[in-house]
This record gives structure tokens, C-alpha cells and sequence, in this order.
């Protein structure tokens, strides 16, 4: 089985699909989202109206006639604006929550439903990314909008205010807000070259306390940690140089930056107070002229809003990704009444990264065991997914006891078909869990029969917690995993048990073992065993040879042996090689 | 005022860096909100006072234009537009941007002292955080798996965290400061007025603190959680298919997602609070400003310029400041103290040496355990009294050993007697699981047996000096260990103490090993090797057993460190090892290593026997059947005996 190659291609997810995708998240929290956009639409009407109405309570309070009519509406302005931001804070933090556990839910189900051969073409690490992270970033994307908008919103209604109170402050601001700009984009440009360089020298030190961790045990025995603990640091005086200089370009642009707005908002005051001296305004409106030029500059504020925005898109690329992989579509039929006959009949798989078969007609005669051998690359383990529906043939059908398996309902298809890996993953809580998970209803004592039927039970007593130990920190080595896994097949009494290299991590005395369980504990009961050892071959009442995709021959190994090609496959395999010429057992001089 | 922020992390999203999760989070997550990240704060901070010091001189001339914007302003009016002399006005305002350039170059000098505290603070973190994971891996404790993460984007958080920090809140100090000194200079009434519910929202923000230190933690571990559930169950698609288990694993990521989704709107509601303490703080006073006004004028308290400046102290200053306070150290204060409280508790976990006798922490919350590359501090001390005798020869006797992982779990080694005298060479065979790997670990006192005892030159393991003991001792681990550096480096791995000796000795070993046409096509001694796992793990194999027989040690254990070898490579090797001076103990991946061996050691189970081959064949049935299986495959027409194997 090919491993498979990081990252889906990247044509099938346009940015329109992640931008689909982005929009149809905001439909999903429209209610909330209503919420944000009226309460910041609100807020932004409060705080463009504030500076005016501070303005006209200040002139209220020296002018000193009439009911205090301004300062009370600036007291309702200031309650609205508390009472907005509440809501819209609350409703923005629903909406992002709503928004992201749905991607989340939807993303899991898609995920759990897709063709393996699909599924396994990105690496976990990849989708733990895409599932965790990436719709975290997507899932904020609404608020964030909704954010841009007001903010943009704000900072024009900042400017057209100074117009309203006198088109030479409005005009004074409007000349000094493009070199802002300017200096903006420059910062962003010259930060962000530094940051890779930054982020290079980080991943060098992660990398090295990585490898250190995985040898640990060398570093344990050569007493080396702390040359260890040296040669992880060496790169970090590399990261401190790149940090440092990342701080001398944010303090070559960041004072202009501070030095540039107040100078917009003294200019524009100078001008607001010029028009005092004429007459024109009142001297509250300077207040207001002050207030509106903060409003106008707050498009600054922006900056890491549109960043941010820039990089949800490409996270909702990345999950659309993942989310346009076909599902296949599912069954309603129960399986047929039968003994477990395997059927091929035409089957041709054909897509990157899996190890094509190309028009395979196999009759799996029903309890019987069946091996399939064959180099690596020549599909036998796309043949092992094909038996139980874990992938769908392009071309063909697959059927069980008569019936195809793509009529079969899924649920009940996988109480007839069972599956042992030779890297088993094991998932549920403790050893026992793992053995039967997807099976509830299994009693302890059955999860204890298929145990020592693939002889897994003495290892599992001596662990610290015997069948209780957590499955994710068991210390098992991969031999015992698999013998997990080979147990977690035989708890199921499946009709047909598929196993894809199922015992090669075993040595030669217990792959005896488990090959009597499966010679003499499962008789009756058909078995697809995919193998590259030749005493699995030997005991098998079937084999089939596959090469480039195609069945080569079949029958039994006894009669297969005599051909030269069938022997040499198992020399290649790694079982010997030919100048492996030593005696088998030398007494030692 | 916007400007200098637009590089400090947005609060919400800083707290994403930590979602990469150790496994390890829930029940480990739940010690004291944040305690020990606010001392490991002081811890850190503490070696950079002068920098600090010099950024909060500078911070105060940064906060002179703040102080004088309002003052400025009311003079600007009042002996200015107002008076009729625009000419002034200008002149006032032309002050003020003059005090706004002393601003910029304020903030100019400022970077560096603060680059001189950040940057200082991220390397110490660095080299604590390094040094207290390899030597607790080191130590035999499992490996973290979420410690590159820790490395990397934890520790990012709290670089972006305490700078963001640093240059807000003395902005956030100064504003505040700025707003109500320059309201106390105006005037003093209506600063007073001012102050009380200032001081009231401060208290009210002080009681909020704990409640928003537990609801962000809480949020992390949620984070944390998702990521170690949803982790097995996606790289376990396969298996969950083939188990029919969808529903179990997509109720299992549901019920994670749920409790995220809660935790993101339980620090929503806890930031309710937050808003009101901005109400309480700044709107309250302005409010009461604008009412008092009107007869504070006419009772010649207040002029109206004084009255603009103090609006627009309240309105431009005050507010800010408010809405700063509760930002800043409401959101990345309480990220940042969450966060450094995850990394104390990597920090600060006493490393464990197995054998010996437990060493004192090394790792404490100190300065000194921060910068442990400096002065030694971070180290293990060693644990191992000096020997009253030196080692007489290198024979290993064990007597009675035992072990077993827990009181209630079966013994992977009961009651072991066995002599291996100094240059023999042993093989130890055993069906996969039989605790082979756990032996070599006994053997060469990496794990303390739980009962006998084992003598190496007639010292007990634990009286010999660490050094001298992994000096003699060497141990080659099926998974080889190459790292990136030179080949020479990597192959004078366990010979450092005289370069020119070890240039010799690595040249005879890997001529020795057979590793000479692998040295050839990486390019000699001097070729790099950038990234270890483009390697073979055969060929990773061959450069560790080069690097072991290169080595001073005079017992050698191969624990099926050839495994990825071909059977004439493995040939050549341990025919190397059986040649050279010294004791090779092989725990055996093939039967053919145990055929070449003087002596066998099988082990089944509790039981252990040994023999020479012919014997074993003999009395061991496990043996007979390690070996004597491949004879049904030569009667079903399999291949020849000399091609089986014993292992994977």
C-alpha cells in the first residue's frame, strides 16, 4: 500500500468554493448575526453621533439656558452604546461559536463517511489541522465581516462628519490620510519578509527537540542529554537575530506611523480652530472635529482585520478541500442469507495514490481461507478495501453472497465483513473498549476470548493496568498492536474476516499460534488474508497471486512453487535474500 | 489612538496558538488557575530590570503629549480661537504636535529596550522549556508529544503576549495617569470627582479577574481536549469504517465540539462585566461632568475652557484608558497567565532518574533554572555516590531480577540468574512481547528492577558513577537515533573525549560494521546530514551500530538494532561485534543471531533458560519452536530453512 501523499490537490477547492462555503456560514448564524450587525450598526451610529452630542452638551453647559436636553441625550447615547456593544459581544461570541461547531460537526460527519482511499490521501495531522483549526479561523469569518463593515462604516462617517462641520477640516484630513496609508503598506511588507525568516529559524529548533525525543532512549543510554539540550539550542542565537531584527523594522516604521496621525489630527484641529476664531464653528464643534478625526483614522484598526480575512479564506479553501471528497452513497438492503461467498466480478480501480486493480474476477469460495500475495504496489490492499466496501470500485461490482455490497446498508454490511490491519489504530478508552469498540453490547468475557485467541491476553495482563490500560498510552510494541487489532476482527464472528497483513509484525512462534486460530478457531468462516510471508501462502486452501493490478494466477501454493517467479516473490519480500548464503544454524567454533 | 497597535495579536485569536493539544491536558490542566503563571512572570522578567526600567523611562516621555492634549487644547481656545487671536491658537496647537514628535521618538527609542526584555525572555523560555523536556525524556519519563508545539507556538503566544503587554499597559498606566493628572492640574475638583468611581470600576475589574482567568483557561483545555479526541478518531478513519463505528466516533468529536462551543460563550458572558466596568469607570464621570457644569460655571469653579479640557481629558482620554484596562489585562493578560501556567507546568516538574536515589529538583521556578545553559542549574545532579572501588573487569551477574510495570500487573522478568562473563557473547530470544526490550533496559540500568539485583565488575549498577557506567555501557535501541549534523558527528557520538582517538576508532568501526559504502555516498566524514529521515532505517541502523562499536564501552547491547539490516549486512555487523574486545549481549531479531551466539538466554513468559543453541533445541520447547517452525513450511513445499527468520 503506496503511502499517502500530503494534501488533496489543490484544483479541486477554487477560492469561490471557500468563499461559497464563508457565506454559507453566515447564512447558518443569521440570527445572531443580526444581532452583531444591528448592535454594531448601533454602537457605530453612537460613537459617529457621540463627538456632536458631547459637543452640544459641553456649548448646553457654558451656554448655560434651556433644560439640559443634550447632556441627557449624551447620558442615552452612552447607555445605548454599553447596552450595543453587550449585545453585539454576546451575539458575535454565539455566532462565532454557532458558526464554527457547525463546520466542525459537518466537516466530522463528511470525514467519517468518505471512501478510505480518498480519506487516507491526507495525512491525520493535515485533517486534526483542518477540523481544529482551520474552521476556528473560518468560523470567525462573519463577525469579522460584519466588524470590517462597521469599522469602514465609522471611518467614513468620521470624514463625511468633518465635512458637515466645515469642508476645510474635512479637506485638511483628507490630505493627510493617504501617506498613513502609504506608511501602512510599507510596514506590512517589510514585517512580514522578516516573519519567515523568523518562523524558519523556529521550526529548525522544533524539528531538533523532535528527533532528540524520538531517540531517546539512545540519548538515555549514552548519558548524552545535556549535549542534547546544546546541540537543540544551537539554533536559537539564529531565532534571537531574527527576532531582533523583526524589532528594528517595527521601530523604523512604528514611530513614523505615531508620529503621522496626531500630526493629521493637530492639522485638522488647526483648521477647526481657525474657523472658532472666524465664527464659523463653535468651540465645542473643535471637540467634535477632534473626535471625528479619531473616527476617521480608525481605518487603521482595520489592518489586522483584513490580514485576518485574508487568511480565513484560505482556511475555508482548505476545508472545502476535504469537504468536496465524494461520499459514497449508502445501501438500504440487509445482506443476503449466506455462508460468506466473496464475489469479483469486473472490479477496476483507477486513481492517484492507491494501488490500481485493473478487471479482477475472483470467486471467494465461502469458509475458506484465501491468500493473496503478490510484490507491494500490485493491489492487494486495495483488493482488502474492496472486500468490505471501504472503497468502491470505479468499474465492476463487488458482491457478498449474491448481493452487491453498494446495496447493502452500511451498518449492516460491517456486522458481516471484519477487518484486521497490519497498523491497526485503536480508538475507545481502555484495551477492552478498543477490543470491541462499535460493538457495545460485547460482554468482557467474549473481549477476553478473542484476546487470547490471537494471543494478545498474557501481554495485556502484564500491563500496568491490565485491560483497563488506556489504548492511546498502552506501551505495545507494533507486533501486539496488531494482535490487538487481530482481536478486535475475531470479537465480531463476522462472516468474512478480511486481514491486510494482519500478523507481520509477529515473530515466526506466535504468527504460529495465531495461524492456528485462524486455521483452526475460525473454520467455517471465510477469510481473506492479504500476506507477504510464505507460511501463511503455505496454509492457505487458496492463493491468489496479484501483479500490476491483475490476478496472475491462482490455485494452491504447493502447486503455485514450482514456478520460479511465485518462489522469488517471497525472497523479495525481505524473508531472505539470496546471499544470505550462512548456515542455518553454525556451531560455533 | 491607533498606530503602534497594529502589530500586537488580536485577543480572541492569541488564544488559538495552544490548540495543537498535549494529550495530556484535562484532569493534568486543572491545578490553580494561572498561580504559577504569574510566578513565572516575576521569574523571567526579573534578569531584565535595566531594559525595563530604561522602556519605562521612556514611556514617560511618551505620555507627555497625552498630558498636555487637554491643557493644550483649552489654552489653544481660551487664549486663542476664542480670544480672537487665531494666530496663538495656532501657535498652542503647533505645541502640541511639537510634543507629539518627542512622542515618536520616544516610541522609537523604546523598541530596542523592549526587544532587549522580549527577546532575552523567549530564549530563556526556550532553553528551560528544552532543557526540562529532554532531561525528564531523558530521565524515563514518556516523551511529550505536544512539546514542539510548547516550543513553538506556545511559547509565541507569550513573546507576542508580553510584548503587546509591555508597550500597552504602560500606555494603559500612562494614559490613565495622563488623564487624571491633567485633569488634576485643570482642576482639582473635578479631578477628585473623577477618581471615586475610577477606583470603584478598578475594584469591581480586581474581583472579575479570577472568574475570567478560569473561563479562558477553561476555553484552552477545550481547545486542547478537542484536538487529543478528535486526533486517534481521524487518523483512525480506516479502523472506525471497518468497525462500523461511525456513530460512536462522530458522537465522540460532537460531544468535544459542544463543550468548545460553551466555553466560547461562557467567556462571552464573563466579558459582560467587563463592559460595565468601562460604564463605571469613564462614562459615569463624564456624564456627571456635564451635569455639574452648568453651576460649577456660574459658580466660577470651572471657565469654559476648563470644562472643554476636561470633556475631552474624560472623552479622549479616560475612556481609552478604561476600555484598554479591560482589554489588555482582561483578555491578554488572562491568555497570557493561562498560557505560561501551562508552560510552568512543563518547566517545573522535577525530572526523574530512575535509578538512584531521587535528585533534587532541577528545575525549580527560579531565575537560575531559566537559564540553565548558563550556569549549570538546570542540570541533574549527579545522583550516583562515587565508587569506594573501581570496576573489576566487566563481568555482569544478575541475581534473582525481577520486574513487573505495576504490583498488579504479571512480571515481565521473575527471579533471573544469569552470569555473562566480560567478551562472551549472549543472544536473548523470545517471543515479541516477553519483555526482551525491557531486559536490555535492565541490564544496562536504564530501568530499576523491582527486585535482585545486577553486578557489573562486581559493583551493583546503581554504585556505579553515571558517566562511568554509560562510558562502559553501551545500549543500540532498535530505533536508530541520527540527528542533523555532520557524519562524523553522529558517528563520535559516544567517543567525545579526545578527537583524535575517536577519528581513528570511527574509521576502524565503520570499516568494521560494513558501513563503508554507505560514508562513501553520503560524501566522507564531513557530509552534512540536513534531515536524518531522509535516511534508510537501514541506513540509520548501520550509522548507530558504527557509532557503538566506536565506542569505549566494553559491554555492548544490541536490541534488535539490526532488524532493518539484510541478513548479510546483520552478518557482518554482529560477526564486527563478536570480533571486538569486549561483552555483546544481542537481544535477537533474527534465529540466525541466536545461532551465532555462544550462549542463548530464552525467555517465555517468567521463565528464562539458557544454553548453547544444541542444548536449547533440546530442553527449551519455546526454543525448538522459535527455530523449529519454519520445518512445517519446508513440508509444505516452502523455501529452504536458511531463509526463515525469527522476528519481523
Amino acid at each position: 500500500m503506496p503511502d499517502p501523499v500530503p494534501g488533496p490537490s489543490h484544483e479541486r477547492a477554487t477560492r469561490e468554493h471557500g468563499d461559497r462555503l464563508l457565506v454559507s456560514l453566515a447564512r447558518g448564524s443569521r440570527a445572531p448575526l443580526a444581532v452583531v450587525a444591528a448592535a454594531s450598526l448601533a454602537s457605530c451610529a453612537a460613537v459617529l453621533v457621540l463627538p456632536a452630542v458631547l459637543a452640544a452638551a459641553v456649548d448646553e453647559a457654558l451656554t448655560g439656558h434651556g433644560p439640559p436636553t443634550a447632556t441627557v441625550c449624551l447620558i442615552l447615547v452612552l447607555a445605548l452604546t454599553a447596552c450595543a456593544e453587550i449585545a453585539g459581544m454576546m451575539a458575535g461570541a454565539a455566532a462565532t461559536a454557532s458558526a464554527t461547531s457547525s463546520l466542525r460537526v459537518r466537516l466530522t460527519a463528511h470525514l467519517l463517511s468518505l471512501d478510505i482511499a480518498e480519506a487516507r490521501r491526507s495525512p491525520t495531522g493535515e485533517l486534526v489541522n483542518r477540523l481544529v483549526s482551520n474552521t476556528a479561523t473560518a468560523g470567525r469569518v462573519p463577525v469579522t465581516l460584519v466588524g470590517i463593515a462597521t469599522g469602514l462604516i465609522t471611518s467614513v462617517g468620521g470624514v463625511v462628519a468633518l465635512f458637515v462641520i466645515d469642508w476645510r477640516v474635512g479637506l485638511t484630513f483628507v490630505a493627510g490620510a493617504p501617506a498613513a496609508v502609504a506608511l501602512l503598506r510599507v510596514f506590512v511588507e517589510r514585517v512580514s519578509g522578516l516573519y519567515d525568516d523568523y518562523q524558519g529559524a523556529q521550526g529548525r529548533l522544533a524539528a531538533r527537540l523532535t528527533d532528540a525525543l524520538a531517540g531517546i532512549r539512545t540519548v538515555r543510554a549514552s548519558g548524552s542529554a545535556e549535549r542534547e539540550i546544546t546541540r537543540i539550542l544551537a539554533p536559537l542565537p539564529e531565532l534571537s537575530g531574527s527576532g531582533h531584527a523583526l524589532w528594528r523594522a517595527q521601530a523604523r516604521s512604528v514611530w513614523k506611523i505615531a508620529l503621522l496621525l496626531p500630526l493629521i489630527e493637530v492639522a485638522v484641529l488647526g483648521a477647526a480652530g481657525l474657523g472658532v476664531a472666524d465664527g464659523r464653528l463653535e468651540p465645542g464643534q473643535l471637540l467634535a472635529a477632534a473626535g471625528y478625526t479619531a473616527l476617521g483614522l480608525s481605518f487603521v484598526d482595520q489592518t489586522d482585520a483584513l490580514m485576518a480575512l485574508a487568511h480565513s479564506r484560505s482556511a475555508a479553501r482548505r476545508i472545502c478541500e476535504v469537504l468536496g471528497l465524494p461520499v459514497p452513497s449508502a445501501g438500504t438492503r440487509p445482506p443476503a442469507e449466506g455462508p460468506g461467498a466473496l464475489s469479483f466480478r469486473g472490479v477496476t480501480v483507477v486513481r492517484e495514490n492507491t494501488a490500481p486493480v485493473e478487471d479482477v474476477d475472483l470467486e471467494v469460495p465461502a469458509g475458506s481461507l484465501t491468500a493473496v500475495v503478490g510484490r507491494s504496489g500490485a493491489g492487494k490492499s486495495t483488493l482488502a478495501l474492496l472486500a468490505g466496501r471501504l472503497t468502491d470500485p470505479d468499474r465492476g461490482e463487488v458482491l457478498l453472497d449474491g448481493r452487491p455490497l453498494r446495496e447493502i446498508d452500511p451498518d449492516a454490511l460491517r456486522g458481516a465483513v471484519a477487518y484486521a490491519f497490519e497498523r491497526p489504530v485503536l480508538l475507545g478508552g481502555d484495551l477492552a473498549e478498543a477490543v470491541s469498540y462499535g460493538l457495545p453490547a460485547v460482554d468482557r468475557e467474549a473481549v477476553r476470548e478473542a484476546a487470547r485467541a490471537a494471543h494478545v491476553d498474557d501481554v495485556i495482563g502484564r500491563l500496568p493496568e491490565g485491560y483497563g490500560t488506556p489504548a492511546d498510552t498502552a506501551p505495545l510494541s507494533g507486533g501486539e498492536l496488531q494482535r490487538l487489532g487481530l482481536a478486535r476482527a475475531l470479537v465480531r464472528r463476522a462472516r468474512l474476516t478480511v486481514l491486510d497483513d494482519a500478523t507481520s509484525g509477529l515473530d515466526t512462534a506466535t504468527e504460529a499460534q495465531v495461524t492456528r486460530t485462524l486455521l483452526e478457531g475460525m473454520r467455517g468462516r471465510t477469510r481473506l488474508v492479504i500476506a507477504h510471508r510464505v507460511a501463511t501462502a503455505a496454509r492457505a486452501d487458496l492463493v491468489v497471486w496479484m501483479e500490476d493490478g491483475r490476478i496472475r494466477a491462482r490455485g494452491t501454493h504447493r502447486g503455485l512453487w514450482r514456478d520460479p517467479a511465485y518462489r522469488a516473490l517471497f525472497a523479495a519480500a525481505g524473508e531472505a535474500s539470496p546471499q544470505d548464503q550462512e548456515d542455518p544454524c553454525p556451531a560455533r567454533p | 489612538m491607533p498606530g503602534p497597535s497594529v502589530r500586537l495579536p488580536l485577543p480572541g485569536r492569541s488564544a488559538a496558538p495552544s490548540t495543537a493539544a498535549p494529550p495530556t491536558a484535562g484532569p493534568a490542566g486543572d491545578g490553580p488557575a494561572g498561580g504559577s503563571g504569574w510566578r513565572l512572570l516575576p521569574a523571567l522578567l526579573r534578569p531584565r530590570r535595566r531594559p525595563l526600567a530604561a522602556a519605562a523611562a521612556w514611556s514617560l516621555v511618551e505620555a507627555v503629549p497625552a498630558l498636555l492634549s487637554g491643557l493644550l487644547l483649552a489654552a489653544a481656545l481660551d487664549g486663542g480661537f476664542l480670544a480672537g487671536r487665531p494666530g496663538a491658537g495656532l501657535a498652542w496647537l503647533g505645541l502640541l504636535g511639537f510634543a507629539m514628535l518627542f512622542r515618536a521618538v520616544a516610541m522609537r527609542m523604546m523598541f530596542p529596550c523592549l526587544a532587549a526584555v522580549v527577546e532575552p525572555l523567549r530564549d530563556d523560555l526556550v532553553r528551560a522549556l528544552v532543557s526540562a523536556t529532554v532531561t525528564r525524556a531523558a530521565g524515563g519519563a514518556a516523551p511529550d508529544p505536544a512539546a514542539a508545539t510548547r516550543l513553538t507556538e506556545q511559547v509565541e503566544t507569550v513573546r507576542n503576549l508580553v510584548s503587546a503587554l509591555l508597550r500597552s499597559a504602560r500606555t494603559l498606566g500612562m494614559s490613565l495617569v495622563a488623564a487624571l493628572g491633567g485633569l488634576l492640574i485643570l482642576s482639582p475638583v473635578v479631578a477628585a470627582a473623577v477618581a471615586v468611581p475610577v477606583a470603584a470600576a478598578l475594584a469591581v475589574f480586581a474581583r472579575l479577574m479570577p472568574v475570567l482567568l478560569a473561563r479562558q483557561r477553561a476555553l484552552i483545555l477545550a481547545d486542547e481536549d478537542l484536538t487529543a479526541r478528535a486526533t486517534p478518531i481521524l487518523a483512525g478513519l480506516r479502523d472506525i469504517a471497518a468497525c462500523g463505528a461511525r456513530a460512536q466516533a462522530h458522537a465522540a468529536v460532537e460531544s468535544a465540539v459542544a463543550v468548545q462551543a460553551a466555553a466560547t460563550r461562557a467567556l462571552a458572558r464573563a466579558g459582560v462585566s467587563r463592559r460595565l466596568v468601562v460604564t463605571l469607570g469613564a462614562h459615569l464621570p463624564l456624564a456627571g461632568l456635564l451635569i455639574a457644569a452648568r453651576p460649577l460655571i456660574e459658580a466660577g469653579h470651572l471657565s469654559p475652557g476648563e470644562v472643554v479640557g476636561a470633556a475631552a481629558y474624560l472623552a479622549t482620554g479616560l475612556d481609552p484608558a478604561m476600555r484598554m484596562l479591560v482589554g489588555v489585562v482582561g483578555s491578554w493578560g488572562v491568555t497570557l497567565t493561562v498560557v505560561l501556567g501551562r508552560l510552568a507546568e512543563t518547566v517545573a516538574v522535577p525530572a526523574r532518574i530512575p535509578p538512584g536515589p531521587p535528585s533534587p529538583s532541577p528545575a525549580a521556578l527560579t531565575p537560575a533554572a531559566l537559564t540553565p545553559a548558563r550556569n549549570g542549574a538546570g542540570r541533574p545532579l549527579p545522583s550516583r555516590p562515587l565508587p569506594e572501588r573501581p570496576l573489576s573487569g566487566h563481568r555482569l551477574e544478575v541475581e534473582g531480577l525481577s520486574f513487573a510495570y505495576a504490583s498488579r500487573a504479571a512480571p515481565v522478568v521473575h527471579g533471573l540468574d544469569l552470569t555473562v562473563a566480560e567478551g562472551e557473547h549472549l543472544a536473548v530470544v523470545g517471543p515479541s512481547g516477553v519483555g526482551k526490550s525491557t531486559l536490555s533496559m535492565l541490564l544496562t540500568g536504564l530501568q530499576r528492577p523491582t527486585g535482585g539485583r545486577i553486578r557489573l565488575g562486581g559493583l551493583a549498577l546503581e554504585a556505579i558513577p553515571e558517566h562511568l557506567l554509560r562510558t562502559v555501557v553501551a545500549l543500540v535501541p532498535q530505533e536508530a537515533y541520527v540527528f542533523a549534523g555532520t557524519l562524523g558527528e553522529n558517528l563520535a557520538y559516544l567517543c567525545p573525549s579526545d578527537p583524535r582517538t575517536a577519528d581513528r576508532r570511527v574509521r576502524e568501526a565503520v570499516d568494521a560494521v560494513g558501513a563503508r559504502a554507505l560514508v562513501e555516498r553520503l560524501g566522507g566524514l564531513d557530509a552534512v546530514i540536513e534531515e536524518p529521515a531522509a535516511l534508510s532505517a537501514g541506513e540509520r541502523q548501520l550509522i548507530t551500530l558504527a557509532r557503538a562499536y566506536a565506542s569505549p564501552a566494553r559491554v555492548v547491547v544490541l536490541d534488535e538494532a539490526t532488524c532493518h539490516l539484510d541478513p548479510a549486512a546483520e552478518l557482518r555487523a554482529e560477526t564486527a561485534f563478536a570480533a571486538r574486545e569486549g561483552t555483546l549481549i544481542v537481544i535477537a531479531h533474527r534465529i540466525s543471531s541466536a545461532c551465532r551466539a555462544g550462549r542463548v538466554l530464552v525467555m517465555d513468559g517468567a521463565d528464562a533458560l539458557t544454553g548453547s543453541h544444541r542444548e536449547l533445541l533440546a530442553r527449551s520447547p519455546v526454543y525448538a519452536g522459535l527455530v523449529g517452525h519454519w520445518r512445517d513450511d519446508d513440508a509444505a513445499g516452502g523455501p529452504s530453512p536458511r531463509q526463515v527468520t525469527a522476528g519481523t
